[in-house]
């Protein structure tokens, strides 16, 4: 290190940060999820169907909150195979997380592909939501995709 | 200035705790603003967002309040200061002949969400301040407010008339988050001492809340609404972060940018020309210190021009009739919200703290340590 550089040690402490979210598509849709639904949310002026629901569409600026059930089957629109988590740790074995868009909804998902192999995946395949044994209304419902 | 920018329309919001998440606080005001003037989004040329990475959590914030103020697949940019600096950058865009209309959205939720002084703390230099800890943005405040007055021989019983003058002024302000009704300065100098000679009600409250507003060229202006306000000059000046290099007894950053932003307007003698002034004092002294350093108060006189009147709604130069800062300071829209109370004094629309005379005025927003930076505009009729 060169003479005119020097180090000092610092921390940026945000303890103090509270962070409010927008709950009323999210529970709407955790509510569903414990019956084995997917509920999310129209645009009355679009028709646009976003899961989960956001309180106003984002392409017509306008207040939104008609429930819209949508299906547990979709399809492929994009993937990835994970080696590693965000921080670099290597992950025991790969992860293949599509993005999914569900029949009858417009906006995409995220989730984890399981009963195939990675070499086997691919854009457009079918998939249906695997749905957690007990449900109790949280993320974890929605298991996992399986293949159709 | 030669093109004509005005201030169409605008809607504001502030609170201690204003219950909302940013998102909705920003879609609300934003299709308030829409519905007022008879607009959708499309109606809108480009969208400037004025909001602080730190105090939101996130970085690049503006990509998550995109769709809620109407920006989503449309021009859109950012910026992290206050809002009067996205109000210069929107005034700009419009005078670069591109767009007819320019929307700025600024918020800041520092009341209920996030410790308003953890975004100065971490501006402090690394080498020094932040190591010594001595200095915060209250301590900083307190070391202008102590510099100011000895520079003058004021007493400090001038911050408590400033503060009384501004919270009976807030409490009559129904867009002010602070409001004390029948507050006087004797309850102002009994408040907490904070940083010596600073005390509690010498001090912005936190505050949570927002200001979106629409700019519009001079053909569009007319179509959008009958009472356009006009952007007559704006100025802008950055002084040096080290307190040490700065002389803390005036603010060479507010009179560099009001003498900027008054010879744009064509006004030599701001006493004299302007009918009144909202200042971005985060603290009591600012008023004044601002007031003086812009010359819409002659130096040295402060204590006479505050015994006498000469700020309150009714006086010869009012300053602050809404109540400025001390009423309610959400952290990237306060100089925006003093543009808006602006537009409605100049419109008559300010209701019991409408002042008598509103042709011509000026406006102060601030960032940084001690009004690092300021930014004037002079708008009028």
């Amino acid at each position: 290190m060169m003479e005119e550089t020097r180090e000092v040690q610092g921390t940026w402490d945000l303890s103090t940060l509270k962070f409010r979210i927008e709950g009323v598509g999210l529970r709407r849709m955790l509510d569903g999820m414990k019956e084995g639904k997917l509920i999310g949310t129209k645009c009355h002026k679009c028709g646009t169907v976003y899961l989960p629901g956001p309180f106003n569409c984002r392409k017509c600026h306008i207040a939104i909150n008609e429930p819209a059930e949508v299906s547990d089957h979709g399809e492929i629109m994009t993937f990835t195979i994970g080696y590693a988590d965000v921080r670099g740790n290597p992950l025991e074995e790969p992860r293949v997380a599509p993005v999914v868009k569900l029949d009858g909804c417009d906006s995409w998902i995220m989730g984890v592909l399981q009963g195939v192999k990675p070499e086997d995946v691919h854009v457009g395949m079918r998939v249906k939501v695997q749905w957690a044994e007990n449900l109790t209304g949280s993320l974890q419902d929605m298991a996992y995709y399986v293949p159709e | 200035m030669d093109n004509k920018v005005a201030i169409v329309g605008f809607r504001m919001a502030a609170a201690p705790d204003i219950e909302i998440t940013r998102e909705r606080l920003a879609f609300n005001l934003t299709r308030g603003l829409f519905d007022d003037l008879g607009i959708e989004r499309d109606d809108v040329g480009t969208t400037i967002i004025c909001s602080n990475d730190f105090l939101d959590g996130r970085t690049i914030s503006n990509v998550f309040l995109d769709p809620h103020v109407g920006a989503y697949m449309k021009d859109e940019s950012k910026v992290e200061m206050d809002g009067l600096n996205a109000l210069a950058y929107a005034a700009m865009r419009i005078l670069s002949g591109q767009y007819e209309t320019a929307l700025v959205a600024s918020l800041g939720l520092t009341g209920s969400q996030a410790s308003p002084y953890l975004h100065i703390e971490y501006t402090m230099d690394a080498s020094y301040d932040r190591p010594m800890k001595l200095l915060n943005e209250l301590a900083a405040a307190a070391l202008q407010a102590k510099s100011y007055l000895a520079e003058h021989g004021y007493s400090e019983g001038l911050l408590d008339e400033v503060a009384a003058k501004d919270l009976a002024n807030a409490a009559g302000n129904p867009n002010q988050a602070r409001r004390m009704p029948g507050i006087t300065a004797e309850q102002v100098a009994a408040s907490a001492m904070y940083y010596e000679p600073l005390r509690e009600l010498h001090c912005y409250p936190p505050t949570d809340g927002g200001c979106m507003m629409l700019l519009a060229s001079e053909k569009k202006a007319g179509e959008l609404c009958d009472k356009p306000v006009w952007i007559l000059g704006m100025g802008r000046s950055t002084d040096n972060y080290y307190l040490g290099d700065r002389d803390l007894a005036t603010s060479l950053s507010a009179s560099q940018a009001a003498a900027k932003a008054c010879e744009a307007a064509g006004i030599k003698d701001p006493a004299g020309e302007i009918d009144f002034a909202e200042i971005s004092s985060l603290f009591a002294h600012q008023e004044p210190l601002f007031a003086e350093a812009m010359g819409l108060m002659e130096s040295g006189k402060a204590p006479d021009a505050y015994r006498a009147g000469d700020t309150a709604i009714n006086g010869r130069l009012p300053i602050n009739p809404s109540g400025g800062p001390l009423g309610g300071h959400p952290i990237s829209s306060t100089g925006l919200i003093r543009a808006a109370e602006t537009v409605l004094q100049l419109r008559g629309e300010a209701g019991e703290n409408q002042v008598t005379k509103a042709d011509v005025a000026l406006v102060h927003g601030q960032d940084g340590l001690c009004a690092q930076q300021s930014v004037v505009f002079v708008l009028g009729t």
